[in-house]
């Protein structure tokens, strides 16, 4: 073949590539909205199980997103503004829950409520993770942590520190300068975060799976209800569950996109 | 005053090794130093950003060495102005009042002076992001004198801005310091700046305080060589002075024949460093008769124009850079190769 200069191979073909892939994502997506009658999906959605298992996924989801929160603000904020001895290792240690399995999470969380004397003590005051929707919540809180500490860590990394010496100078404590410039800089690292790590929340499976069991009308999220009904061959039910799930994750990947989300991760 | 004793500090990339100075009241204090010379480092460990290693900062008599940034009222404007993007322009003025708890209208009725006073009374309402370098740097600043601050600190004010923008500010930054007699400590890398604002300058080099004085003493008197060359004294030798006959001489050896330079500040038989600025040296096609002790002739080797002024390269066995304008260059009618006569006063060759 002679080459040509207005034939530039590796152009078309790693765009090429790049449709095959985005075409093959839109037929998947299409297939599970596709094979239940609309009627049908409605009627599913009707049910006390898939009412439930909604009701649950939210409650849970947004509690466990609040949760990380509280606790990755401001450990992404130590490790974008402070130097201290070990802080590579805590980071790195901090991102662990990414590389594992959710399913080896939940056996871990499943053995420290289970097995230990701390998951007894809890158990003796009242506070039960195994086999309830608190597992749920602290299995979605285990695997999505780095998430919002990872995007929260480089927005306050691409904040100027010297924006709080600023407002320091200006009247303001630590605290406030933090408060009053650092935060309201951060909003949009903080919603893509937070609208991120609850999308996940929503989706988490392998992890609650182990520690809160799949039982239905209890622990029953909607990626649980998806594989009970599948396994028991609702498959209407079943693609419902899907259906809402996949929802949720087009407008949150929207929402996450629209913030800045995938710059920051 | 302000009062700073031995402090050192180590960031790592910058450091501050031992640095003592003491700033009056009601003085324009320009610190200049190359970059990472740790100028900043010294306004951030005068404004309390953190605390030095060791050492004192002392402020009208207190010591505040330990003392949190918001007890101290030193405020501080920084090159990119730092100003709150979620807040209005007048909301970043306002933004310290607000934080001394005054009630709102007495806020506003001070920003609006402040900014007045700046010509950004009509940008109060905008966000910072629509608004011009020099109109942000003016809100900063703003922001920071509105407090009313013992000591504002300016760090590389007008670095980010364009050059009219910068001729602009620096006059209104003369006439606010003469307005407020505000103590103000100012770090630049532009000489123009300690020429026309400084009352005292101190250089910087590596974390070190090098010399602190007028800008004419620092800038005619280097006290090492490292100052000589940072000024921008470009002629510098080193020779033995000798005392004769009431004339003070300094031999330096050139490439061929041994130099006498006259200087009227050499005593004793020493080793010492002479300098001479570029511009200090009077540039002529024939020996000129004047009472100027120090007369050489040299070779062109080189000519920079750099606009405003030639810079010419003469050989006269020693390597002398004279500065000369471009009219005094073209009245000459000299190029390369040409010989001419270097003039100096004696007076004009500084020693250390």
């Amino acid at each position: 073949m002679k080459s040509d200069l207005r034939r530039n191979w590796v152009k078309i073909l790693s765009i090429a590539v790049g449709l095959v892939l985005a075409g093959f994502i839109i037929a998947l997506l299409l297939l599970v909205v596709t094979h239940p009658s609309p009627s049908a999906v409605v009627d599913s959605l009707m049910t006390k199980e898939i009412q439930f298992a909604i009701y649950l996924s939210l409650a849970t989801s947004i509690i466990s997103t609040l949760l990380c929160i509280l606790i990755a603000v401001p450990a992404a904020y130590a490790l974008a503004r402070y130097n201290f001895w070990g802080k590579s290792f805590v980071s790195t240690i901090l991102d662990m829950p990414l590389a594992l399995p959710p399913l080896v999470a939940g056996v871990g969380l499943l053995l420290l409520f289970g097995t230990t004397p701390f998951g007894d003590f809890l158990e003796s005051i009242g506070i039960v993770f195994v086999f309830t929707p608190l597992g749920i919540i602290i299995a979605q809180f285990f695997v999505n942590m780095p998430f919002m500490l990872r995007i929260m860590r480089s927005t306050f990394t691409d904040i100027s520190p010297r924006y709080e010496y600023v407002a320091c100078t200006l009247g303001c404590t630590n605290l406030q300068a933090i408060w009053r410039v650092t935060i309201p800089m951060a909003a949009h690292g903080f919603l893509a975060g937070a609208v991120i790590t609850w999308a996940k929340g929503i989706g988490e499976f392998g992890a609650a799976l182990m520690i809160a069991g799949a039982t239905r009308m209890k622990t029953e999220t909607l990626p649980i209800s998806l594989y009970l009904n599948m396994s028991c061959g609702e498959l209407e039910m079943a693609i419902s569950a899907a259906i809402i799930l996949m929802v949720i994750s087009v407008v949150s990947l929207y929402v996450f996109e629209y913030f800045g989300g995938s710059a920051k991760f | 005053m302000l009062t700073i004793e031995h402090i050192s500090k180590d960031l790592g990339e910058f450091i501050l090794d031992d640095v003592s100075l003491t700033v009056e009241d009601g003085e324009y204090f320009v610190i200049i130093g190359p970059t990472g010379a740790g100028k900043t480092i010294l306004l951030e460990t005068i404004a309390g950003v953190y605390p030095p290693d060791s050492g004192t900062v002392v402020l009208d008599g207190r010591d505040v060495t330990f003392v949190p940034p918001r007890e101290r009222n030193i405020t501080m404007v920084y090159q990119d102005y730092m100003l709150f993007p979620h807040l209005t322009v007048a909301e970043n003025i306002g933004f310290g009042l607000k934080n001394r708890k005054l009630p709102a209208e007495e806020i506003s009725t001070k920003v609006a002076e402040v900014a007045d006073i700046f010509g950004i009374g009509h940008l109060l309402h905008r966000y910072p992001d629509t608004l011009s370098g020099g109109e942000q740097q003016r809100a900063a600043i703003s922001r920071a004198i509105v407090l009313e601050p013992s000591i504002l600190l300016l760090d590389e004010p007008l670095s980010a801005l364009d050059g009219q923008t910068r001729d602009r500010l620096r006059i209104e930054l003369r006439r606010l310091h003469a307005k407020y007699k505000t103590t103000i400590i100012h770090i630049t890398h532009n000489f123009e700046e300690v020429f026309s604002l400084a009352s005292r300058v101190a250089v910087m080099h590596q974390g070190k305080m090098m010399q602190v004085g007028t800008p004419d003493e620092v800038f005619r008197h280097p006290n090492s060589e490292f100052i000589a060359e940072f000024v921008g004294v470009q002629n510098i030798f080193r020779g033995t002075c000798k005392t004769t006959e009431g004339l003070s001489e300094i031999s330096v050896e050139g490439a061929e024949n041994t130099h006498i330079i006259c200087s009227s500040l050499c005593t004793g038989n020493t080793n010492v460093t002479a300098t001479i600025r570029p511009e200090d040296i009077m540039v002529s096609c024939t020996k000129l008769e004047s009472t100027a002790r120090n007369s050489f002739a040299g070779t062109i080797t080189d000519v920079a124009d750099n606009g405003s002024m030639v810079r010419i390269s003469v050989d006269t066995g020693l390597p002398f850079i004279a500065a000369v304008t471009r009219q005094g260059w073209q009245s000459l009618e000299a190029e390369i190769g040409d010989t001419v006569y270097l003039t100096i006063m004696a007076q004009s060759v500084h020693i250390f």
